[in-house]
């Protein structure tokens, strides 16, 4: 009887499925969030390619180029995927660009005194991996300590991190001072984060890996779905059983370590550290998964957006430094793409 | 040497009637405090096996704070929780999970952002053991739950996200999905509010049916007359406490509105 009764929805769900592929695929544009994204992302990237085509000076296809676009994507990738978790959970962290810069020192200074630099005697092999652990350790744990006190006490997370992100800054100048730390960590760690297969930087593969770790975990784990749930509506998560603290401490905590990993990743590639590196990439961050579908309440969002999000908006850097723009028509493009993408996803959601 | 005379208030008499059979859910005494408001003030309820119980009463009564009390997510201030006779404390949701207990909340609690079939099995989630969702089975679960329970017009798509529903659509989700998971109790807190005729007659059929399959159920309402249809007892309450309490047999229409309105 009960199987009768919903014959009406398998007929629907076979004629839905019966469609062409052409159809199907217009449905998911218009329907998820990453949709939008991805059709601006396709779009931008044809344009780009026509035009290297077309114009042999512009030198998009080259392979230098390539190679230095996906390096430069990936530390803010790896940043991106911890901020986006904790935008679908409801909650924001401002103090992810310090906590880059400070995880990343205490790491390449914790290689340096355990004897890991490439250039020690008898260089250690394993100190780089553990001097690594503490500092994701140490993202971790701020991260769990953000959450921690905005639940315990009640107020927004922007206050919570904007402090944070302050007191990490100060930390990070208190433990190592202004000036650049020298980070070349020995073998084979150097090889894990900074070496390359042809054009890729492992850099891009750590962040391509990760992605796909963050797709099952956020599309197809069950604590994925709690940081939706609690991230879309707080009371009815509560109401139906889930934890909210618990999935926002774990959420936290994730993108503390994001940032850690972050940091290390970029300071391998360029073999030192700035401890004012990480001011303002917060804000990129947020930028990406915002152009990446993205919602500012929580609730909404993928990794799929994410990941395409920041691709894009290296892409336009890109660009604009191969046809020799100055640096502030990136930021007023980046500043453009953003109001753009909110707009175009609320005339999608609108329409649907 | 004079006595003085002590004018104190009388002890309320005690409202309503005693289960006469062990109940499925008692509460003895339970007060409720938000500061110096006392939502609930020393309240006795009780749900028998293979009843309904009409929970009654005007704006502010606390039925809702009854009610939340009852699903777990509102621990009483004093007082003691019994299941099957048996004291239990009800901290959070998984402890009134435990005594079987299902409800549908007044406003909702669904998440927009979530599809039909995510939200029905929010934090009930199908997985393997490693806690990796089988979307499959749960689509599968959910066709079926949409089906059956309260004919829900107008949804073909357990993949659609609730936002997009209406209404009477989002409410019907919430109950397909709370009949469901029951298995000793019902919490319907003003279920058809935002249902239509027909579809508030499906429902109330089926809290009958519920009863029939040894199903209780607590029915919050304004509407005495689904009241009257389903329930077996009467409770109406006023300012976090008991006024009135009676059998379908022993009562009236008229007598329950008066001592809904009297107060």
């Amino acid at each position: 009887m009960a199987t009768a009764q919903s014959d009406h929805i398998r007929q629907a769900i076979d004629l839905r499925n019966s469609r062409p592929r052409s159809s199907k695929a217009i449905d998911w544009i218009r329907t998820k969030p990453e949709g939008g994204i991805t059709v601006l992302f396709a779009t931008v990237l044809i344009c780009v390619i026509a035009a290297a085509l077309a114009f042999p000076g512009f030198r998009f296809l080259s392979e230098a180029n390539i190679a230095v676009t996906l390096k430069a994507i990936a530390p803010l990738g790896i940043m991106a995927l911890g901020v986006g978790v904790l935008m679908i959970a409801g909650e924001f962290d401002l103090s992810v660009g310090s906590l880059y810069s400070f995880c990343a020192i205490v790491t390449a200074t914790l290689t340096a005194q355990w004897g890991g630099d490439v250039n020690a005697e008898g260089a250690s092999a394993v100190a780089p991996f553990l001097a690594m652990i503490v500092g994701l350790a140490i993202g971790t744990a701020a991260g769990a300590l953000h959450a921690v006190v905005t639940l315990r006490f009640n107020i927004p997370s922007f206050i919570t991190t904007l402090g944070a992100m302050l007191m990490w800054r100060g930390a990070t100048l208190l433990y190592h001072g202004a000036n650049s730390l020298r980070y070349k960590p020995s073998e084979p760690f150097a090889t894990v984060f900074g070496g390359s297969v042809g054009v890729v930087h492992a850099s891009m593969i750590w962040f391509l890996l990760l992605a796909v770790a963050f797709y099952f975990l956020l599309h197809h784990h069950k604590i994925g779905n709690h940081f939706y749930a609690v991230g879309g509506n707080r009371n009815a998560a509560v109401a139906i059983g889930i934890n909210p603290a618990r999935t926002k401490i774990i959420a936290f905590a994730i993108a503390g370590c994001m940032a850690a990993l972050a940091g290390i990743v970029a300071g391998v590639r360029v073999s030192s550290i700035q401890p004012g590196g990480g001011a303002g990439l917060e804000l990129v961050a947020i930028a990406a998964c915002v152009i990446g579908g993205h919602a500012l309440m929580g609730g909404r969002g993928s990794i799929l957006g994410i990941v395409l999000g920041t691709a894009l908006m290296f892409t336009i850097q890109d660009v604009l430094l191969l046809v020799r723009a100055p640096g502030f028509y990136f930021e007023m493009f980046v500043g453009g793409l953003i109001v753009i993408a909110v707009i175009m996803n609320m005339a999608i959601r609108r329409k649907s | 040497m004079t006595t003085l005379e002590v004018i104190a208030p009388l002890e309320r008499p005690i409202t309503g009637l005693q289960p006469d059979v062990l109940p499925l859910l008692e509460m003895r005494d339970v007060t409720k405090r938000y500061g110096g408001f006392v939502a609930l003030n020393k309240m006795n309820f009780f749900v028998g096996p293979n009843e309904v119980v009409g929970l009654l009463g005007d704006n502010g009564a606390g039925k809702s704070t009854l009610v939340k009390m009852m699903s777990g997510i509102n621990p009483p201030t004093s007082g003691q929780i019994y299941a099957n006779g048996k004291p239990v404390h009800f901290n959070c949701r998984a402890d009134s999970e435990a005594a079987g207990i299902e409800t549908i909340y007044q406003d909702i609690a669904l998440v927009d952002s979530m599809s039909i079939t995510r939200n029905i099995f929010l934090g009930r989630e199908m997985t393997n053991t490693w806690g990796f969702m089988d979307h499959d089975a749960m689509t599968a679960k959910a066709i079926e739950i949409l089906g059956s329970a309260v004919q829900i017009s107008g949804i073909d798509d357990p993949n659609k996200e609730v936002g997009f529903l209406s209404g009477g659509q989002k409410q019907a989700v919430a109950i397909a999905r709370a009949v469901h998971f029951k298995r000793n109790i019902l919490l319907l807190d003003e279920p058809t509010s935002a249902l239509s005729v027909r579809e508030t007659e499906h429902l109330l059929a089926y809290v009958r049916d519920l009863k029939a399959q040894g199903t209780s159920s607590v029915l919050v309402t304004h509407n005495l007359y689904h009241a009257f249809q389903v329930c077996d007892r009467f409770v109406v309450m006023s300012h976090g406490t008991k006024v009135y309490e009676a059998r379908k047999e022993d009562t009236s229409i008229e007598e329950v509105t008066y001592h809904v309105i009297r107060t």
